[in-house]
């Protein structure tokens, strides 16, 4: 049962992660939340809904499809949401994201109505089967394949000449642009990166959980806590805040399950609800006593 | 929020517009009958099956009548359906509302009906809206003192079960249902063996599943929208739970059965109103087919709730109720036969009266109807 619901938190952890993982590369660019990173994961899960309807393969030939398509809305996006108002206060850039996100979410639901979908599995949908262990095939999946595409995003920021780039951007933009790195391009291909990280993150998603025109509130709100936990603008950080909201929501209303004499103890302790509310205020202890986050710096603000 | 409703708001004008169309050659009689329902939100799935069903009654209104309409979105926010309500009032004489399905919104547009002593016909199921005095408000759809009854006695008589695991959701909604559930399972002198509520957002049932495997009961009942349903049984299956299941009406829904396969949806039943899919009548079929074409996706139950609604109100007004207060009296105090049932209020505004239990078998997603309590 622990290794079980070990997997099932882990494989939710792999997806979220992806979420955060994008949301963050475009924060440390930009200097700006995108809001609409959440609709990006909706919107990546209705790409994949619809080129399974074309071409009828497992999801993990389709993941690269995806992403390239996602890397091309991002960019896109980035031109529409970001660089017109980038000179402008943060604030703007937070409300052309809010309002991109809201026309994704009324054209998807235009387009495709309001019912829940469900999205291809990476590989199959079914159970393996390790003698009284049973292990959803598409579980294990997606911790493969997020697994794959966070070791290829670290390669690409620490072992590639781009990713250099793309680092020094998000660092100090002035001296980038002094040293002749076109930040705004760098700007534009992290727009596109995260975006295609959003998109996977949906495919992956969409046939566990399903997905329907409205679910992109909800995950912009995951990468947020995940990110605040981890350290603002820290990637690995992104990745344990996104795993220790993965372990709240699976593991610690699991606790009376694993532990029996905890339902004894405390029996309102370990719901679903009272999950969220620990993580909550896990949150504002965080916030109060560690406010660069678990892997944040200490220092706020570069001179 | 703007964006929402003014998209809505526009394309459903358009769409009123052609659908009225043939009724309003031959009008005499004129009213005016806003639809403010959730088409964005969380609830959007259930909100546009209640546009869909007024919208087709308002395209079968009998000659001899002209019907003003729009629909204007609520989304899921009580200032948005309060909002939208103001506007209706303040645009025209409506003679009664399609108001919002989702009980929060109703509560918060329920004073402004009362102030402005407006109609509101809607198929919200949250037991809280009639239990407030209002004159006003007419609920075309089980309420949950109806529906559980119905949920509990086909768990204790027909399937004999006494062992009962409740999941329901954090939700206006999912309360009120678990409180009627908790006190008919109380009345036969039952009380759940495991509890649990689940806010929308969760995703991962395991933990709520390995509760329910761990109580041991001998069913589950159920009362989560219709995306947590799906995803509760399909993870459940996936466990090996292989325990019956009575759900809550998010599960009576087409587009809810769609996401599982047959193999999944063995062993599970769920109320409602009617099961438009299941047939029934001439009239159900032809209900069926009609909503098929217009809309090119399956009616629910909530559907035929808000077609029949309308269609008392549009029966109504051509027996002479022209006022919003004829309307009332004539809601209040005459019966009508619609597609579901027979609807008559009682002295809150219940109209609905029966529900059903449907079940599906592990063939296909079409449910048969298992048990029918008047």
């Amino acid at each position: 049962m622990l290794l079980q619901i070990s997997l099932n938190a882990l494989a939710l952890g792999a997806a979220y992660g992806l979420l955060a993982l994008g949301f963050v590369m475009i924060l440390n660019a930009t200097s700006a939340v995108n809001f609409a990173h959440g609709d990006m994961v909706m919107v990546g899960a209705y790409l994949a809904i619809a080129l399974h309807g074309v071409f009828n393969i497992p999801g993990a030939l389709l993941l690269p499809l995806v992403m390239a398509l996602m890397a091309l809305l991002g960019f896109v996006f980035s031109w529409f949401a970001y660089f017109p108002l980038k000179d402008r206060p943060p604030v703007s850039v937070f409300i052309s994201t809010i309002a991109i996100g809201i026309v994704f979410q009324n054209s998807i639901n235009a387009v495709q109505g309001a019912e829940p979908r469900k999205g291809p599995a990476l590989l199959g949908e079914g159970q393996l089967a390790l003698g009284s262990l049973t292990i959803s095939e598409q579980s294990l999946s997606i911790i493969g394949v997020a697994l794959l595409l966070i070791v290829a995003q670290y390669y690409l920021l620490n072992r590639t000449g781009i990713g250099r780039k793309l680092r020094a951007t998000a660092q100090d933009r002035p001296m980038a642009e002094a040293l002749g790195i076109r930040v705004n391009r760098m700007i534009a291909l992290t727009f596109a990166i995260g975006s295609a990280l959003a998109g996977a993150a949906g495919l992956m998603l969409s046939n566990t959980f399903f997905t329907s025109p409205t679910d992109g509130s909800n995950y912009i709100l995951k990468a947020y806590i995940a990110v605040t936990i981890g350290g603002w603008g820290s990637l690995p950080g992104a990745l344990c805040g996104a795993l220790i909201i993965a372990l709240f929501e699976v593991v610690y209303p699991s606790l009376p399950v694993l532990i029996p004499a905890l339902k004894e103890i405390a029996p309102l302790l370990f719901t679903q609800t009272t999950s969220t509310i620990v993580l909550y205020i896990g949150l504002l202890c965080i916030m109060f006593f560690r406010p660069q986050g678990l892997f944040g710096e200490k220092v706020q603000k570069r001179v | 929020m703007g964006i929402h409703t003014n998209f809505s708001r526009n394309y459903a004008y358009v769409l009123v517009a052609a659908l009225a169309a043939p009724a309003a050659a031959l009008a005499q009689t004129e009213i005016t009958l806003p639809v403010l329902v959730p088409v964005t939100g969380f609830l959007s799935l259930e909100g546009t099956s209640q546009r869909n069903g007024a919208l087709l009654a308002i395209k079968n209104a009998p000659p001899g009548i002209k019907i003003n309409s729009s629909v204007t979105d609520t989304g899921a926010s009580p200032e948005g359906a309060t909002t939208a309500l103001e506007r209706a009032l303040s645009r025209g004489k409506p003679v009664a509302i399609a108001a919002s399905m989702l009980g929060t919104q109703m509560l918060a547009m329920m004073p402004i009906a009362l102030e402005n002593k407006i109609p509101l016909t809607t198929v919200s199921g949250t037991a809280d809206i009639t239990e407030k005095q209002n004159p006003y408000v007419f609920r075309f759809f089980p309420g949950d003192a109806v529906a559980k009854a119905a949920h509990v006695r086909y768990v204790t008589e027909e399937l004999k079960k006494k062992r009962v695991a409740l999941v329901y959701q954090t939700t206006a909604y999912g309360q009120g249902g678990r409180a009627q559930i908790i006190e008919q399972l109380k009345k036969l002198g039952l009380t759940p063996v495991m509890e649990e509520a689940l806010d929308v957002s969760v995703k991962d049932m395991s933990a709520v599943i390995g509760k329910v495997q761990a109580s041991n009961p001998d069913v589950v009942m159920i009362h989560l929208h219709g995306g947590p349903s799906a995803l509760f049984l399909k993870q459940a299956a996936a466990a090996k739970l292989n325990l019956p299941v009575v759900a809550g009406s998010g599960m009576s829904q087409p587009s809810t059965a769609a996401l599982l396969e047959p193999a999944e949806l063995k062993g599970v039943c769920a109320e409602t109103n009617a099961a438009p899919l299941a047939g029934g009548s001439a009239d159900m079929s032809n209900f069926l087919a009609q909503y098929r074409a217009e809309f090119k996706t399956e009616p629910d139950g909530f559907a035929v709730g808000q077609y029949d609604a309308t269609s008392m109100v549009i029966n109504a007004a051509l027996n002479g109720a022209k006022t919003p207060e004829d309307m009332r009296k004539a809601l209040a105090t005459t019966s009508y036969k619609g597609l579901a049932m027979t609807y008559k209020a009682d002295a809150k505004g219940n109209m609905a009266n029966s529900a059903v239990i449907i079940c599906y078998d592990d063939k296909s997603r079409t449910p048969k109807i298992a048990k029918r309590y008047d």
